[in-house]
Parts: structure tokens; sequence; C-alpha cells
């Protein structure tokens, strides 16, 4: 307990802490002038005499109190909570090769075309913003993976990550090893939370029959939703529309048969086919409702200095005690003075 | 101040006992027994009481029988007056003992010099105060004395159990008392008190009754302090707070008149400064 207490509160000064003594002063002091009256037998028993009385003594010990918390700065150290909301763990899995520098329409930007790696970012920026409460990892693949950034709180760096994804690309497409990476961030993560992995890309190459009993392996392992943003360009190939028969094998229509492949994994998957900024966008806000589970996640609050409050809870009680000061009043002067003065006329007179 | 023009003003006040002093110092009041001048009481036979000098002879010549008649007086005899003032803590309170107690005593002591009375002074606390008394006089300005031990003396203690001492050192025979005090020791020590003082004529002088009741404010907080024991208490005043304390002496001094009409004394009451008039009332009744 008093480990919790010194591990969440602080002082700047303890050693004047030592002055707390001083909050027993209203208990043996008073603010108020006496009177003294014969017998305090006179007075009769008042309940609202006594309870102001007490009141005032704690209001002067309360004061006493927090101007000496105020002075020694007490102040709430630094905390983490771990705090319960909705989100999910997810991993941006992102496509760097280089036809990603393409516009849609599947040549260099020009004009005020955007290219599909910035459309991605600014997307994708706009979705880690609206995702205050998850935890985001990124990595990036092409001909080989690239682990950018593990699972994190700090959504500042994730939002670092997506930046840099309009730096123009590197050479192959390899989802196959990109998605091992992506599985393989939720190694070390134990929580509860839905998991999501979000496939950008704008085309796809064979998986490796290998790489593929690896990647069921992995989804067995860790179950994740899966998200495929598909950017397609034009002239493109659907990846929902089945090809004529003839057409039908993963070479001549590798991204038709990555859908297929991650179909048979047995986990949720879905595919959004975008061919233009709207889409994508639309894309984005599915994904965006569909990842609300329950997620614990911990939230740093900063150091909180108290001693404006302490200042400001004595200047409440010394108000009290002012309050009461001026609502002090004498004894009416005695009768002997008043008849002694009463009696001075007449001796005038008698003169 | 101008005490020391109402001081010449004072005059010596007459007082009349409804009791006849034993004792053989003559004084000036109607004592026991038989004297051979003072206050005529009766004609008694010549062989009764054969002192020729008495004879009167108006009267026995009146006398179908012839018989002579012989006037007899009552002796003057001097009565002690007492003057027993409470200086416990409470009788701080309005400067009393300065003001009004000592006129009050300082004009009894020159009343009874004047009538020829032994006057004694004593001023109690828990004891009997050796500096605040004085011990039985007659002399003339003993009156001055009395005041200035009375000035000098600052009321402090918690009991007035020393009145009850000073009870004990008056003289075994009836005396003239004056019990000055604010009474506001429990009702069985002033019981106590009135017992020990049961052989003598007590009057006692209630001292600033009802002087807190009136000083009280309507509204406001007010921090006391008990002038005995100095513990504090803070108040918060309001007109039923008031009202109350005020029934509540009411019905302490009625109690109190009570307790002295049961042992058939009158008090009188001494307010702030002394009413001479209203003493020379009181000493004329009796």
């Amino acid at each position: 307990m008093w480990r919790r207490m010194t591990a969440d509160w602080g002082f700047d000064h303890p050693l004047l802490l030592a002055l707390l003594l001083l909050a027993i002063l209203p208990f043996i002091a008073s603010a108020f002038v006496r009177r003294g009256i014969p017998t305090l037998g006179l007075a009769p028993a008042d309940g609202v005499s006594r309870a102001v009385s007490l009141g005032l003594r704690l209001a002067g010990a309360l004061a006493i109190l927090a101007i000496v918390l105020g002075l020694a700065g007490l102040h709430r150290r630094e905390q983490v909570i771990a705090r319960q909301g909705t989100g999910a763990h997810l991993v941006l899995l992102l496509d760097r090769s280089s036809s990603m520098d393409n516009s849609f329409a599947d040549r260099a930007p020009s004009g005020d075309q955007e290219a599909k790696s910035v459309v991605a970012k600014r997307l994708l920026d706009d979705f880690v913003a609206r995702r205050a409460r998850d935890r985001i990892g990124v990595a990036a693949f092409s001909t080989s993976p690239m682990p950018v950034l593990p699972l994190t709180d700090h959504h500042e760096v994730v939002r670092a990550a997506i930046a840099a994804i309009d730096r123009p690309g590197l050479a192959f497409t390899d989802v196959g090893r990109g998605l091992a990476l992506a599985l393989s961030s939720f190694a070390e993560d134990t929580d509860e939370a839905s998991r999501a992995i979000l496939l950008v890309s704008d085309g796809a190459a064979l998986i490796d029959r290998r790489v593929q009993e690896t990647l069921r392996d992995a989804v067995a392992r860790t179950p994740v939703h899966l998200y495929w943003l598909f950017l397609r360009s034009r002239g493109a190939k659907g990846i929902f529309e089945a090809p004529p028969p003839g057409e039908n094998t993963p070479q001549a229509n590798p991204e038709r048969h990555l859908h297929l492949f991650f179909q048979s994994l047995g986990v949720p998957y879905r595919a959004f086919e975008a061919t233009s900024p709207q889409a994508v966008e639309q894309a984005i806000a599915e994904i965006d409702r569909q990842e609300t589970r329950p997620i614990t996640y911990v939230e740093r609050v900063p150091r909180r200095d108290l001693a404006r409050l302490a200042f400001a809870v004595a200047a409440a009680a010394l108000a009290l005690l002012l309050l009461a000061k001026l609502a002090e009043r004498s004894l009416v002067r005695p009768a002997s003075a008043t008849a002694a003065a009463g009696r001075e006329p007449v001796l005038r007179r008698a003169a | 101040m101008s005490g020391s023009a109402h001081e010449a003003a004072f005059q010596p006040l007459p007082y009349r006992l409804r009791w006849r002093p034993q004792g053989i110092l003559p004084g000036a009041h109607p004592g026991h027994g038989e004297g051979t001048e003072g206050e005529f009481r009766r004609h008694v036979p010549l062989l009764r009481h054969p002192d020729p000098r008495r004879l009167d002879l108006r009267a026995s010549l009146r006398d179908p029988y012839g018989e002579l008649h012989v006037r007899q007086f009552a002796p003057r005899r001097a009565v002690p007056v007492a003057a027993l003032v409470d200086l416990s803590g409470s009788m701080r309170f309005g400067d009393t003992v300065a003001g009004g107690v000592a006129d009050l005593c300082a004009l009894l002591a020159l009343s009874a010099a004047r009538s020829g009375d032994s006057f004694v002074l004593f001023g109690c606390d828990g004891q009997v105060r050796e500096a605040a008394s004085l011990p039985f006089a007659r002399r003339r300005g003993i009156e001055v004395e009395v005041r200035q031990r009375l000035v000098g003396a600052r009321p402090s203690g918690m009991t007035a159990t020393g009145l009850i001492e000073a009870a004990g050192r008056l003289p075994p025979r009836r005396a003239f008392v004056f019990l000055v005090s604010d009474f506001l020791m429990p009702m069985p020590e002033i019981e106590r008190l009135l017992d020990a003082l049961w052989r003598h004529d007590v009057v006692p002088v209630l001292v600033g009754a009802g002087a807190l009741e009136d000083a009280l404010p309507r509204w406001g907080l007010v921090e006391l302090a008990d002038l005995e024991t100095g513990a504090p208490r803070l108040v918060v005043m309001r007109p039923t707070l008031r009202e109350r304390w005020r029934r509540q002496a009411r019905e302490r001094w009625q109690a109190l008149q009570r307790l002295f009409a049961e042992r058939g004394l009158r008090s009188f009451e001494l307010r702030g400064a002394l009413d001479t008039d209203a003493l020379a009332r009181r000493l004329m009744e009796g």
C-alpha cells in the first residue's frame, strides 16, 4: 500500500513535510478573541455551535495541511495505465514494388493524377489517425520482406513509417514472405485483442508451394483477420471474376490465385478491389468498421502537479476562516460602564 | 475618574435590625436585656427593678393602686457587620469588584463605623485571602482601607469555598453579614454556605445578575472563555439561542430566590454601579 502510494505520488521538497505538524495548531490556538464570562455553565448546550467550532478547527488544519502540501510540491508521478477500449492489433503490410509508384492508370503520375503509393499513404495516414487505440506494426515487402516497425502504440512513428511509403519503390513483389513476416510480428503478442493484417498491394506474384505451407502453419498458430486492399490498375485483371477457363492458371493470373489462396486459409478474410482513390477510401472505412473488438491498451498519463489544487483548497479553507473572523462579535459593553456613563450628566447638573 | 467624586458623596446609611443583638459592647442598636437608657421599653414595678433613679413619677401618680413604676430601656448594643466578598475568577466579569462591590463595602464600613459597629471584610476565593481582608475594627477611615483592599484584589481561583471558611471565622454571636457574590457556584455549595451562616443575619448581595445576558449580541460568532477555568467555547449567537440563554438565566435566578426565601433571606441586587438609594431602602426595611 505504502509502496503504491510512493510510486504514484511524490513531493519535490519532502523535508517541508515536517511542517505538517503545524496542522495541530488550530486545535490548540484560536483565531478569535476570547471573551471572559463568569462560567461556561451559563452557556446553554448548543449543537450548532459545537459543529461550527469543530468545522472551523478542521478548516484551519486543512488550510495548513494544504499549504504545506502545496509548498512541498505534491504531484502525481507519470503513470502507465492499462485501459479498455475498442481497437485491434494491426499490421500494415505494404507493397514497395516499383509499380506502386504508378498511377491507377498504370503509368507515371502526371498532372493531378496521384501515384498509388501516394493515395495509399494519404488514406492509411487518415486511417491510423482515426484508430487511436490500435497497436499498429508496419512491414513492407518487395523482392524480400522488410520489417519496418513492430507493434507499437506510438502512432507518430507509425505515421512516419506510412509517410515513407511513397519513396520510389523497389523491383518485385513477394507477397508470401511479406505475409510470413507480418504474421511473425504477432508472435510475441499475447493479448486477447483482435489481430488483423492489412495487405496493401497493387499486384501479386506466385507464392511458392513451400511458402504456402509455411503460411498455412503460421496462420493456424496465430489466427488473424486478413484484409487485402488490392489497388487495381486499369487493365489489370480483377480478383473476383473468374477468368476464362484457359487462362485460369496461377502464372497467368496471380492475383486471382492469391485471393483463392487467402480464402482457403480458413481465417476471416476480405478483399477490396480498389480501382480509384474513392474506392480505396471505402475499403478502409469498411476495415475501420470491422475491427472494433475490445482491446486493452496502455495509456501514459503525464505527471500532474497538484500544488495549484492544494493552494486552491487552502484558499477556500482560509476564506471560510476569514468569513468566520468577520462574523465575530464581541460582548456588548458591560452594564457598569454604561451606567457610569449615564451618571455623569447627573453630576454635572449637581455641580 | 469619578471615583473620588462619588466617594465624597457617600453618606453613611442607617440600618435597622429586626433582631436584638447580644453582647456587651455599647452601640446604636437596641439590644437584649435591660438597660438604663436608650430605647424605652416598658414600665415595671419598682420592686421588680429596684432602680429609683428611673422612677417615673407621672406613671406612678396615675396608678390608682399607688404602685411605683420604673422605666425600663433596651440597652444600646453594637453589632458586628461583616462583608464576605467572593473573589473567585467569575467575579472578574464586568470589573464589578473594583467598582460596585468596593463602593458597597466602603459604604457599609463607613456606616458601621459611624454607628459604632465593628466591620470586618473577608475576601475569599479557594480560601480566605488575607490581602483582601480586614480584621474587625471600628476605627474611622476604615472605608478607605476597605476600598483599597478590594480595588487591589484581582479575582482569581476556581472556587469560592473560602466563603465557608470565612463564615467559621465570624464571631459566635449573631452578626449582620453581607454575602457579596455572583452566586454562580453549584446550588448545593450555595446551600452549604448559607447553612454555615445560619446564626447570622445575612443579606445576599447578588452581583451582576443578567449582565452577561444583556451583553450577548443577536448574531455572530463569539468565543467565550470561562474566567475561572479558562476553557474556551465558540458560540454561534442567534436570537433563538439568546432567548434560550436568557430563559435559562431567569430560571437560575428564580431558583436562587427560592433558595434564599426558604432561609428567610432577601437578596439585594448589585448591577454595575452601586445604587445607594436602593441600598438605603433595603437597609431600612431591615
